[in-house]
C-alpha cells in the first residue's frame, strides 16, 4: 500500500496532540486554564532555538512573515476563546465538539482560497472525520 | 435552553470566535508554507502567540499559581503541542490536500480517548466507540 507523504507527519500530530489531551486534563486539575495557556506558549518558546531558520528568516517575503505571525496569533487567540467559553458557563460537552468543527470551515473555504479539490474517497473520509470528531469530543 | 437564551450566552460567541480564529490560522499556515520551511513557520507562529500569553498574564496582574505538578503538566502540554504543530506544518509542506490533512489531524481526540482509558482509568462510552470506528474508516479512505 502506498501511503501519501503527509501520512507519517499526521500520525506524529495525532500522537503528540492526543497525549496533550491527557496532560491538559492533569494540568487543569492543579492550575487554572489561563496559566495552562501561558505554559503552552512557554513550551513553544523552548523550541525557538531549534527551529530558528537562520539567515533564511531575512529572505522571506513580508507576506510570508505576516502569514506566520498572524497564524500564531490567531491560533492562540482561538485557544484563549475556547478556555473563555468553558469558563463563562459553556458545557465542555457542547463547546468541545462545536469548536472541533473548525476543519469544516476549512473544507468549505479551501476550494475558494487555495483552489484545491478533493477526490471522492477523500470527501467521504472528510465526512467520516467530522462525524468522528464530534462523537469523540462529546 | 431556548434558542434566544442560547444566542445571548457568552460561551456561544466565544466558541464562534474560536472557530473564526482557527479556520483562518489554517489558511495562514498553508499560504506561508508555500514559501517557508516548516521550522521557519514554527518560529514565527510561536512569536505570534507571545502577545496572547502576555495579555493573559496582564489580565491576571502577572500572578501565576505556584504549583509544581500543574506547571510540569502545563509545560508538557506546551512541548507536545509544539511537536504536533511542527509535524502539522511539515504535513502541509508536503503539498497534500489542506482540507484532508486538517480533518485527519483534527482526529487527535481518538488518541486522547484511548489513552484516557489506560492512564486516567476512564471508560469508553458507546458514542466514543462509534467515533473511533468513523475515524478508522476515514484513515483507510485517506490512504487510498
Amino acid at each position: 500500500m502506498h501511503l501519501p507523504p503527509w501520512y507519517l507527519y499526521a500520525a506524529i500530530v495525532l500522537i503528540a496532540w492526543g497525549v496533550v489531551g491527557i496532560f491538559q486534563k492533569l494540568a487543569t486539575n492543579h492550575i487554572s486554564a489561563g496559566s495552562t495557556l501561558v505554559l503552552l506558549i512557554v513550551g513553544f518558546l523552548l523550541f525557538e532555538p531549534l527551529v530558528y531558520p537562520g539567515s533564511a528568516l531575512f529572505h522571506y517575503s513580508a507576506r510570508a512573515l505576516a502569514y506566520g505571525l498572524i497564524g500564531g496569533f490567531l491560533n492562540n487567540l482561538g485557544a484563549w476563546a475556547l478556555f473563555a467559553a468553558m469558563e463563562s458557563g459553556g458545557k465542555a460537552s457542547i463547546v468541545a465538539p462545536f469548536t472541533a468543527l473548525y476543519p469544516l470551515v476549512v473544507v468549505l473555504l479551501a476550494p475558494l482560497i487555495l483552489h484545491e479539490s478533493v477526490t471522492l474517497p477523500q470527501a467521504i473520509g472528510v465526512g467520516c472525520s467530522l462525524v468522528a470528531v464530534v462523537l469523540l469530543s462529546l | 435552553m431556548s434558542v434566544r437564551n442560547t444566542l445571548k450566552a457568552k460561551w456561544l460567541w466565544y466558541s464562534v470566535f474560536c472557530l473564526a480564529c482557527w479556520a483562518p490560522f489554517t489558511f495562514c499556515a498553508k499560504l506561508g508554507l508555500r514559501e517557508m520551511s516548516a521550522s521557519g513557520m514554527q518560529f514565527l507562529f510561536t512569536l505570534g502567540g507571545v502577545p496572547i500569553a502576555l495579555a493573559v498574564l496582564a489580565a491576571r496582574r502577572f500572578k501565576f499559581e505556584r504549583n509544581r505538578k500543574g506547571t510540569a503538566y502545563g509545560l508538557a502540554v506546551g512541548v507536545l503541542s509544539a511537536i504536533g504543530t511542527l509535524a502539522l506544518f511539515a504535513a502541509y509542506r508536503t503539498g497534500g490536500n489542506t482540507a484532508v490533512i486538517t480533518t485527519a489531524t483534527s482526529l487527535y481526540p481518538m488518541v486522547t480517548v484511548v489513552l484516557a482509558v489506560g492512564f486516567l482509568r476512564e471508560r469508553l462510552t458507546l458514542i466514543q466507540i462509534v467515533g473511533l470506528v468513523f475515524a478508522s474508516v476515514a484513515f483507510v479512505l485517506f490512504s487510498l
